[in-house]
């Protein structure tokens, strides 16, 4: 649906501005418009309403597009808040430099799998790297069997299913193979569309959503999902790898990894918080997790605006930064050194 | 001469559409003019597509910003997309056919518009529907029963529902025309002692053979620029050439959606340019296959025929 929504963003955010802007001439708020990310797009939905509810006179209109045009819209001012998994390339930063990447929330990814009588697989960027690039074919290949002593693996052609849309999975499912693994660094490298290597038995999907029927409906299958379509994926009968971390161990995805990933890199986030959780030196930390940024320019058209995306984003880090929030759409809050480096960008918003 | 404001509005409107045609053009043209320098013409011929490093800083290739590894080459997406409309007309074309002469000769009168209006509702369906009926229906069925790898996404996927959104289109012109047949040919034919077979055959299918031509090129007018529901079966793909009804593929118009919001994180914006070279491209393809279709019509090629 994202593609479908991207078709018409335009279109919807012309509308919606022209609605917010005809809201605005009868009360004396500000409308403000977010625009992105389909992963973020939820928990604005459940963070909109409630703030609405407590902040009389708050006007906000939630979008969703797709993290590259809400990067694009918010540079140009069409909305006032990109939603994004990805931050902002040094590039883009250097063009843009009132252009803030600010963290909101913690997100992670999971390696599912399709594989007829194994359920606890464990695999490595090397081994990923290889399976996406064509050079390990079989669920036999040597170098899985190394990794998975005692399971019984099928000799059986890999399909490895890739997302064909832009998308923030794509994004740091390819900067945990380009960390972990030199040759796909320098072929392949990351982004939210990669050029996937032609491997012949290779399947793209649209969406989360297509990636997990896609995965269910090829036995010896494999897939990296979303966070948000985990309970999909598991109802789908898919298994989720163990992923080898920086440390050495194979981990699962659950709230205690995914947290020691973030807590690991809370310390060094720089002060402008453009870096990457992926693959993170930690110990028991899972290796795909994000932050969830909000693309903001630091110098809004009007101080009215400035204030209402401050009071806005403030919320979001502090009472929209609750579990009850969070765990709705599988999200985990900042870590309290993170908050406060997000809520010193907010207070830059001018 | 005299001033006739009626002649003059309906002059300026029917002059609306043509030029919004021209805008589009002129657009695409100016927009991905630098995208034309830079790619040259093995653009065309390359196979392999990369947006480059999005995240690194830009290189300057031959005076022209692009990001660090950007190579574009969309041979596959011509490939898939000549490939897919043309699989999906092959269907089609027999189907549809057939259809319209079951409407037109074999039903009995009174549920025939009943069952012509269904005809006519299925051109109308979206094309996402077609797309989760293909997903959830065809792709499984084509995994089980056909599709060596057991992977059932892929060329044949995309071509069958390619072919059913277009059948109705066919269908449904091609049957009002044999409507429009005079009763005097189909009766004479009939007084002849043809059975009912060579009086569709030989006495109503040659008259509306330029109907024909006319509703399958306006059919592959939507076979070829079909997004959404390609998008969710064609298997995406990327940097390699199907070599099986069973080989993923991705075509010109689902590449460019699939490719626009990470194209919209690129500093330099030649990636935006480049998906707007490849409009033009599916443009001047949807206007060969349009000409020729006009130039099969017209009877151009047939005079010749004729003559030796």
């Amino acid at each position: 649906m994202k593609i479908l929504n991207n078709l018409l963003r335009t279109g919807v955010a012309a509308l919606a501005i022209a609605t917010a802007a005809g809201a605005a001439h009868a009360q004396t708020s500000v409308p403000l418009v977010e625009s992105g990310s389909s992963l973020l797009y939820p928990l604005f939905n459940l963070w909109v309403p409630s703030y609405t509810a407590t902040h009389p006179g708050a006007d906000i209109t939630t979008t969703s597009t797709g993290s590259g045009a809400g990067i694009a819209q918010s540079i140009k001012g069409l909305v006032q808040i990109g939603a994004s998994d990805a931050y902002l390339s040094d590039a883009m930063v250097k063009a843009h430099p009132e252009m803030l990447s600010i963290p909101l929330a913690i997100s992670s990814q999971a390696v599912n799998y399709n594989l007829p009588g194994v359920t606890n697989l464990k695999l490595s960027g090397p081994i990923l790297a290889g399976i996406y690039e064509g050079k390990i074919t079989k669920w036999n290949d040597a170098a899985i069997a190394a990794a998975n002593p005692g399971v019984a693996l099928p000799d059986h052609v890999i399909i490895p299913i890739h997302r064909v849309d832009g998308s923030g999975d794509t994004f740091i499912f390819s900067q945990y193979l380009a960390f972990s693994d030199a040759g796909w660094a320098a072929s392949e490298h990351y982004g939210t569309s990669i050029s996937w290597p032609a491997v012949s038995t290779a399947i793209g999907a649209n969406g989360n959503s297509g990636m997990v029927t896609a995965a269910a409906a090829n036995p010896y299958s494999i897939a990296y999902i979303g966070v948000s379509f985990a309970d999909q994926a598991a109802k789908a009968g898919l298994g989720q790898a163990a992923l080898l971390d920086k440390h050495g161990e194979y981990v699962l995805p659950t709230a205690e990894t995914i947290g020691n990933a973030a807590s690991s890199v809370a310390a060094s986030t720089p002060a402008d918080e453009r870096i990457s959780i992926v693959f993170t030196p930690g110990e028991n930390a899972y290796p795909i997790v994000n932050y969830e940024y909000a693309i903001v320019s630091s110098k809004q058209p009007a101080p009215a605006i400035g204030s209402a995306i401050r009071d806005f984003l403030g919320w979001a880090l502090s009472d929209g930064n609750n579990m009850s929030f969070m765990s709705k759409v599988h999200f985990l809050p900042l870590p309290a050194a993170v908050k406060a480096l997000s809520q010193a960008q907010v207070d830059k918003i001018q | 001469m005299k001033f006739r404001p009626f002649r003059v509005s309906v002059l300026l409107l029917s002059l609306l559409i043509p030029a919004a045609l021209v805008a589009v053009v002129f657009f695409l043209v100016a927009y991905s003019g630098q995208a034309i320098l830079f790619n040259g013409l093995h653009f065309m011929t390359q196979i392999s597509w990369n947006l480059g490093d999005l995240y690194s800083d830009p290189v300057t290739v031959n005076g022209i910003s692009v990001p660090p590894g950007a190579n574009y080459g969309i041979l596959v997406f011509i490939a898939g997309t000549l490939a897919s409309s043309g699989l999906a007309i092959l269907i089609a074309v027999p189907l549809s056919v057939g259809a319209a002469i079951f409407l037109a000769e074999a039903v009995p009168h009174r549920i025939r518009p009943a069952l012509s209006m269904l005809v006519e509702l299925v051109a109308v369906v979206p094309s996402v529907v077609f797309g989760l009926w293909g997903i959830t229906v065809l792709i499984p069925l084509i995994g089980r029963y056909l599709s060596p790898s057991g992977n059932g996404y892929g060329l044949l996927a995309a071509s069958v529902v390619l072919a059913l959104m277009i059948t109705p289109i066919i269908a449904s012109t091609l049957y009002d025309a044999l409507l429009q047949v005079p009763k005097e040919n189909r009766e004479s034919a009939f007084a002849l002692g043809a059975t009912h077979f060579e009086v569709v055959a030989k006495a109503m299918l040659p008259m509306v053979r330029t109907t024909l031509i006319g509703g399958i090129v306006l059919a592959l007018g939507r076979a070829l620029g079909e997004t959404m529901a390609v998008l969710m079966v064609s298997g995406g793909g990327i940097n390699i050439l199907p070599t099986s009804l069973f080989s993923p593929i991705s075509t010109i118009a689902s590449f460019i959606v699939s490719q626009l919001d990470s194209a919209e994180s690129d500093p330099t914006n030649m990636s935006v340019r480049t998906l707007s070279e490849i409009a033009l491209v599916l443009f001047l393809i949807t206007l060969a296959v349009n000409a020729t279709a006009k130039l099969l019509s017209s009877g151009a090629l047939n005079v010749r025929k004729r003559q030796s």
